[in-house]
């Protein structure tokens, strides 16, 4: 099953760089550049997301700028998950969302 | 003058696999090839078990060679190495090559007896099979493979499965207690799932058969959550009306990016327990439909036959109960397709690799 949204969705190279950068190239070819700090920020998690009206719970500006990023891991064959250096690490980031939230200028302006 | 490899090798590239529809030169099939003078020997390693339908290649292979000039005598050695799926550290269990769950929309399908016929049938042809029993709400599977009074085992804190039919299996209904029905939620889904599939002593496995729960749970996130698996497999009988109920199976697979390896009809045609006949059943095909319009493999179709249930009343899977009566073909059928399934899936999927690397010159983000 190749269709287009599959190769959205479908990370091609993820690469951490240090600990504040997360880059993922995608099997189409885009290139997601997060910071860890903007994936902290966007925490999917119950904690973090109201479970009913999915709004967010967490208050973006509390994130610290410094915030870092430990550890990537693959979560089944559907995305990955954080830790962070403020002992967060529940949210589980499904590779659909992470393509969604893409900070790059291109898909910001959308 | 004797002939080269390099002779050898064109002339087997001409031989296709049926399944991959590339030819077995270019798939890296063959191997060891030697000659001395006029003998010719070479092998050919399949990613998948050695069914009797692979003969075919055998024959085909050799007859090719012994055509080349120079050649007075061919040897071939067929092999299997079951190619396994990529995974990373934390998605995969030790050792275990593919995860393969096996889920329908509703209970009753006959899911557990396709799972302990398809593992089963796995073992029969070579190849080193676990199962797991993950249908908690009826786990039967202990009863399929003829082993319901054994007590678990431990060795160093990893449990013991227990073997029967050259299956390695486990059922989470062992971990149950009392006889109250159990549903797993949350925290005790991922309890039963991390007990009864990663704490568990497999040593080497190809397949891992795990057979789901009906619909979709928390013991389905969880498996999701917990390890990659090659694939899914979906049974579903003529009478689950439109489909509607394994559509939600099937899509719930497909949110969490798990490769569909095919779908089953099962109960497709009745054969008769007095005459042999076939007879349809209402709404038959449309199993076979609905995979061609999803564009998921069809797998094939069991047929309604007491005898299934009979032997797996008994403890002993048809497949090795009575290899030769039609369902049991029909089974094989089934097994050979999956299996095919898994080593194209395997063929062309790449793994989730983490690349890490020092950060490049410093770049703030404004985000
Ligand atoms: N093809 C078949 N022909 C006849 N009986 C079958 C067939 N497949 C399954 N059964 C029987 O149907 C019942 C339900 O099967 P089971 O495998 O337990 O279903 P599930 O796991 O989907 O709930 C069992 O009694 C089983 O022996
Ligand atoms: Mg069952
Ligand atoms: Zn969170
Ligand atoms: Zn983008």
């Amino acid at each position: 099953m190749t269709n287009v949204q599959h190769t959205r969705g479908t990370p091609a190279i993820i690469k951490k760089q240090g600990n504040k950068t997360l880059l993922i190239t995608w099997e189409d070819g885009h290139v997601s550049p997060y910071s860890f700090r903007y994936l902290r920020q966007n925490c999917p998690c119950a904690g973090c997301i109201d479970e009913w009206t999915s709004a967010k719970t967490l208050n973006p500006g509390s994130i610290p700028l410094d915030l870092e990023g430990l550890k990537v891991e693959p979560v089944g064959g559907y995305g990955l998950s954080f830790s962070f250096s403020d002992q967060h690490a529940t949210g589980i980031y499904h590779f659909d969302y992470l393509r969604e939230i893409c900070p790059c200028e291109l898909c910001r302006k959308r | 003058m004797p002939v080269t490899e390099k002779e050898i090798l064109a002339a087997l590239s001409r031989i296709q696999d049926p399944d991959f529809h590339k030819d077995i030169v270019t798939l890296g099939f063959v191997d060891h090839i030697a000659v001395r003078d006029s003998k010719v020997g070479f092998e050919i390693v399949l990613p998948m078990p050695l069914f009797p339908v692979k003969e075919k290649m055998r024959e085909e292979a050799a007859g090719i060679v012994k055509g080349l000039s120079g050649v007075s005598m061919v040897d071939v050695k067929m092999k299997s190495e079951v190619t396994g799926h990529a995974a990373t550290d934390r998605a995969a269990i030790p050792g275990v090559k593919n995860i393969v769950a096996i889920g329908s929309g509703k209970g009753g399908v006959g899911k557990s007896t396709v799972s302990a016929n398809l593992a089963v049938g796995l073992a029969k042809y070579g190849a080193k099979v676990g199962l797991v029993d993950g249908d908690i709400y009826g786990p039967t599977i202990p009863i399929m493979m003829g082993a319901r009074t054994e007590e678990l085992r431990q060795r160093d804190g990893r449990i013991i499965p227990i073997e029967a039919h050259g299956v390695k299996f486990m059922s989470m209904g062992f971990l149950a207690t009392g006889n109250q029905p159990l549903i797993w939620r949350g925290p005790m889904a991922h309890k039963a799932v991390q007990e009864s599939l990663l704490n568990v002593d497999w040593g080497p496995l190809d397949y891992l058969i795990v057979d789901m729960p009906p619909g979709t749970g928390d013991v389905h996130l969880t498996l999701v959550q917990t390890v990659a698996l090659v694939g899914a497999v979906i049974v579903s009988t003529p009478q689950d009306v439109g489909l509607t109920i394994s559509m939600k199976t099937f899509r719930m697979f497909e949110q969490t990016k798990v490769h569909p390896l095919g779908i089953i009809e099962n109960m497709s045609y009745h054969i008769c327990s007095h005459c042999g006949e076939r007879e349809e059943i209402f709404g038959h095909g449309m199993v076979a439909q609905e995979s061609e319009r999803l564009k998921v493999p069809f797998l094939g179709e069991i047929p309604l036959d007491i005898a299934i249930r009979k032997y797996a009343d008994q403890g002993m899977p048809i497949v090795i109960a009575d290899p030769e009566a039609p369902s049991a073909k029909a089974y094989l059928e089934i097994i050979e397709r999956l299996a095919a399934q898994i080593s194209i899936r395997n063929y062309y999927s790449k793994p989730i690799q983490i690349i890490e690397e020092p950060e490049p010159n410093p770049k703030t983000f404004t985000v």
